[in-house]
């Protein structure tokens, strides 16, 4: 059996295939599962009821405190997708049409390194620089900028907003830049051949292209930043706590593994709904506009 | 060119953060504002005689080595076969293996926490670490190891074979010297990737902390603030050093390969 | 003549697809042979099993009178000039070359070296041994293949489409050094190729292939002038077909062709087996000719019209409507000196022989 597997083409492919499938599968099928299944249980402190319960859901649904913090992870999240792809569009523009090919890697490569350094030090360095003595607040006052030391822009959810933002900027970067340079560039002429100037060529052709590329950023942005726990904890304050915050309570702090686990759930479902509404209203877009 | 000005202004943005560090590294104060207030190697020092710091760096190198590795081995597995051979449900299966690249990190934390200790009722270690990291990093090894194997000619390990030389010995002697560039570059990039990492170690860290774990730890005391920035700026410096290496390997693969680079490792 | 190669009965799935139905095919020692088709023919498949890089799903390869089943390619004394070359990118010429005498442990370092120097040599490439391989052209990579190849000393090379990537000068350079070189080496040499023109000019026989199955197999002269069925006819060179009543089968065939009348013509001239009813007769554009002002001919002559005129420089081909039939004649004509080229339009008359027609089911 192992040489018929052996011996063609598709049955080494799998051979070959199965360590990292099956240690994805492992690895995250099998704790998915475990949590989803953890979410129907209970916790007494270091005790758990296996008994099936919906209690854990119950109480997300009647206790205010989970739906808005879900709901403002939910904003947040969505938020910073939209700043952060923003702002990545034009660089990734910028990048793919404005450079010359062989300098092409060494901008990737410097947009990339930033995020390749620790994020919980780059998180703590925003804290640096917004806080109230902080860099951006000592600078102006130096200058004599301002007279009072800026308090909107630390310990709540805008400092998260930034500083998420900052942290997620190559993620959506690359995908677009990847769609851009797919682009073939003789579309373009033609555009501009057949009577279209340079912002129409953009918005008829270049953009709509573009669009696989810009929704890989919008969801490789979006779903991440649900899960994220370190920014909202060091800069959000009181009020910029997030759903991820609340899932690492309930798991450590509480105990209450149970809850965490259909916290975390409830979170994953929203965010793979939203994913797809989105996935599903931009081919309708797409297909309409042509 | 206004799209210039702004490409310029928002590497000042990705960066600002990363150059406060050396700058506040040498400071010779205990808060981190401005004005500067005169050179110092103090915190560097502290550093150096800091016991519970350097039992946390040789645990995170020993979980970023391991995982460099076991990484790497995986992702070999995964970019040969999928630039080399068809097998049924070939997208479907490549997609579930990428997929880790998307989930948020503490559910992967989360879910292998209850796994672990709940239901194997096991004691957290390094090796859950390094378990987790494993399953996070091999999506982006994969990606550069798919670049690697997809730039050969699919033919030579088949003239190799034709020429004499048995499946393992035409991969060894012919495919695998050009792809070492990218095996080497997925190494670095995995180590760094593991070095830095926070939520799932924090997570799942027992009685021994790793790197960040311990950073985080100082963070809550304001004294101890220039010590971190001196550790963030020889980690940071350490990231840039590795990933120019795994870069100019890059390139240097491709230019072996005879191939045109066409940007990143995308 | 001795049998090398032997395929009987060979048959090659892909799942449910046929790739390749009960070839038979014997390859004889020395020979050039050619596997000759169009795209999804099965002539690569087939040189693969050849190779050892495919197994067959039914039937034998024997080489050397030895089966080989289970003789994996490492194995078999063959060698391979891939499409693509297949050039080592991080390994020299030489190292390229020398690449299949690594397991040769009889050799010593220096007659590797004195192998690779004669190897490089009879390909044109002395003095290239220390070159970097990537940095070449697809013409020297071409004969790194080959001096890669040869040095091993194989009973067959095999060759997949290896001329595919040069350009047409390089391409007809290539033709004839593959000739030289396969007469100078004396082994069989087959060779995969679409080109009908590059197997005509090399090959001492070839097998033409369409959907899995060999058409037919004969020396290039038998192909070209008695092709066995309307689709070798058509693959091979260019054919006027026209429409034909077969009326008598004998010795010597009696046939009514449209627009020439009733002719006798030998057995030899139709390849496979008639029967009385509906033909079709194939004559080539150079066995008919064009007669031209001032020129007469004993052979037999027909009225006709030009309709099409394409000037190549060396020759001239016309396009000729004559009475009873739909689709036009091409005849070539050599342009030779005085002669006019003509207009459209045109009335002029077709000088054509009953020996050259070939007639098919």
């Amino acid at each position: 059996m192992f040489n018929k597997l052996t011996s063609s083409e598709s049955g080494r492919g799998l051979l070959l295939i199965s360590p990292p499938f099956f240690y994805a599968l492992l690895l995250m099928a099998f704790p998915l599962g475990a949590i989803i299944l953890f979410s129907f249980w209970t916790q007494n402190f270091m005790d758990v009821d296996t008994t099936f319960t919906l209690n854990n859901y119950r109480q997300i649904i009647d206790q205010p405190i989970y739906g808005a913090l879900l709901q403002r992870s939910l904003f947040v999240s969505a938020v910073v997708t939209v700043v952060t792809v923003l702002l990545a569009f034009p660089i990734a523009y910028f990048v793919s049409f404005h450079v010359r090919p062989d300098r092409k890697s060494l901008w990737l490569f410097l947009i990339t390194i930033p995020f390749w350094t620790s994020y919980l030090i780059r998180v703590f360095l925003w804290k640096v620089i917004l806080g109230y003595n902080g860099v951006i607040n000592t600078g102006l006052l130096n200058i004599g900028l301002i007279d009072e030391p800026l308090t909107f822009i630390l310990y709540n959810i805008n400092a998260v907003i930034i500083t998420l933002a900052h942290a997620f900027a190559p993620f959506a970067i690359l995908p677009i830049f990847v769609a851009l340079e797919k682009i073939d560039r003789s579309l373009l002429e033609a555009s501009r051949d057949l009577g279209e100037n340079k912002v129409m060529t953009f918005f008829r052709v270049t953009l709509p292209l573009a669009m696989p590329g810009v929704v890989a950023a919008v969801l490789i942005v979006f779903i991440p930043t649900i899960g994220d726990y370190v920014t909202p904890e060091l800069m959000g304050g009181a009020g910029g706590k997030l759903i991820a915050n609340m899932i690492q309570t309930q798991f450590l702090a509480l105990n209450n593994a149970p809850l965490g686990a259909a916290l975390a759930v409830v979170a994953m479902l929203s965010v793979t709904a939203i994913s797809l509404v989105f996935i599903l209203l931009n081919r309708r877009w797409l297909r309409g506009r042509s | 060119m206004s799209l210039r000005i702004y490409a310029i202004a928002y590497l000042v943005f990705l960066y600002a953060p990363i150059v406060l560090l050396p700058i506040f590294a040498f400071n010779d104060a205990t808060i981190i504002a401005f004005p500067l207030a005169g050179f110092t190697t103090d915190w560097f020092g502290e550093l150096m005689t800091n016991r519970s710091l350097h039992t946390a760096v040789k645990n995170s190198l020993f979980i970023a080595v391991m995982t460099a590795i076991l990484c790497t081995l995986l992702g070999i597995c995964a970019a040969r076969a999928g630039a080399m051979y068809r097998f049924p449900v070939k997208a479907g299966i490549m997609g579930f293996i990428m997929l880790p690249l998307v989930l948020p990190e503490i559910i992967v934390a989360v879910s292998l926490l209850v796994v672990v200790v709940q239901i194997f009722d096991m004691g957290l270690s390094n090796w859950t670490i390094i378990a987790a990291h494993v399953l996070i990093c091999t999506p982006f090894c994969i990606a550069i190891l798919n670049g690697a194997f997809q730039n050969l000619d699919p033919s030579i390990e088949e003239a190799a074979m034709d020429l004499g030389e048995s499946r393992f010995s035409a991969f060894r002697l012919v495919t695998l010297p050009l792809v070492m560039p990218g095996i080497i570059s997925s190494m670095l990039i995995a180590f760094t990737i593991s070095l830095d990492e926070f939520i799932i170690a924090f997570f799942l860290s027992g009685t021994s902390q790793t790197m960040p774990v311990y950073i985080w730890g100082l963070m809550r005391f304001p004294a101890s603030l220039p010590v971190v920035m001196a550790l963030g700026t020889i980690l940071v410096a350490l990231s840039i050093i590795l990933l120019t290496i795994a870069e100019l390997l890059r390139r240097r693969g491709m230019a072996r390969a005879g191939v045109k680079d066409k940007g990143g490792f995308l | 003549m001795t049998a090398l190669i032997t395929l009987k009965g060979v048959n090659k799935y892909y799942g449910d697809y046929h790739a390749l139905r009960d070839i038979d095919l014997t390859i004889n020692t020395g020979e050039f042979f050619s596997l000759l088709g169009p795209s999804g023919c099965g002539k690569t498949t087939l040189l693969r099993t050849i190779a050892g890089l495919e197994d067959v799903s039914d039937g034998v390869v024997m080489i050397g009178g030895k089966d080989m089943r289970g003789v994996s390619a490492n194995l078999r004394p063959t060698n391979m000039v891939f499409q693509s070359y297949a050039i080592f990118p991080h390994l020299s010429v030489a190292e390229n070359v020398a690449f299949g005498l690594r397991k040769r442990a009889d050799l010593t370092k220096d007659d590797k070296a004195r192998m690779v120097d004669d190897a490089l040599a009879m390909v044109g490439l002395s003095g290239y041994g220390k070159r970097a391989s990537h940095a070449l052209s697809g013409g020297q990579r071409q004969r790194v293949a080959l001096a890669r190849a040869l040095i091993l000393k194989p009973k067959v090379l095999l060759l997949d489409e290896p001329l595919s990537a040069l350009d047409k000068k390089m391409r007809e350079q290539m033709q004839v050094e593959l000739i030289r070189l396969q007469r100078h080496v004396g082994i069989t040499f087959i060779l995969v190729t679409h080109d009908q023109e590059e197997a005509l000019v090399m090959s001492d026989r070839i097998a033409v292939m369409f959907e899995g199955e060999i058409g037919q197999l004969a020396d290039p002269e038998t192909l070209y002038r008695r092709p066995n069925s309307r689709r070798v006819a058509e693959f091979i060179g260019k054919m006027n077909f026209l429409r034909a009543d077969v009326l008598q089968v004998g010795d010597t065939i009696d046939v009514d062709v449209a627009g020439l009348g009733r002719v006798s013509v030998n057995a030899e001239q139709a390849p496979m087996a008639l029967h009385k009813g509906a033909a079709v007769a194939g004559v080539r554009p150079e066995t008919l000719a064009i007669l031209f002002e001032g020129e007469t001919t004993q052979r037999k002559l027909i009225d006709g019209v030009v309709d099409e005129v394409v000037y190549y420089g060396d020759m001239t081909y016309y396009d000729v409507l004559i009475a009873g039939v739909d689709q036009p004649l091409n005849i070539a004509m050599k342009n030779l000196i005085g002669r006019p080229v003509l207009d459209v339009g045109t009335t002029t008359k077709v000088v054509w022989d009953e020996r050259s027609l070939v007639i098919l089911a």
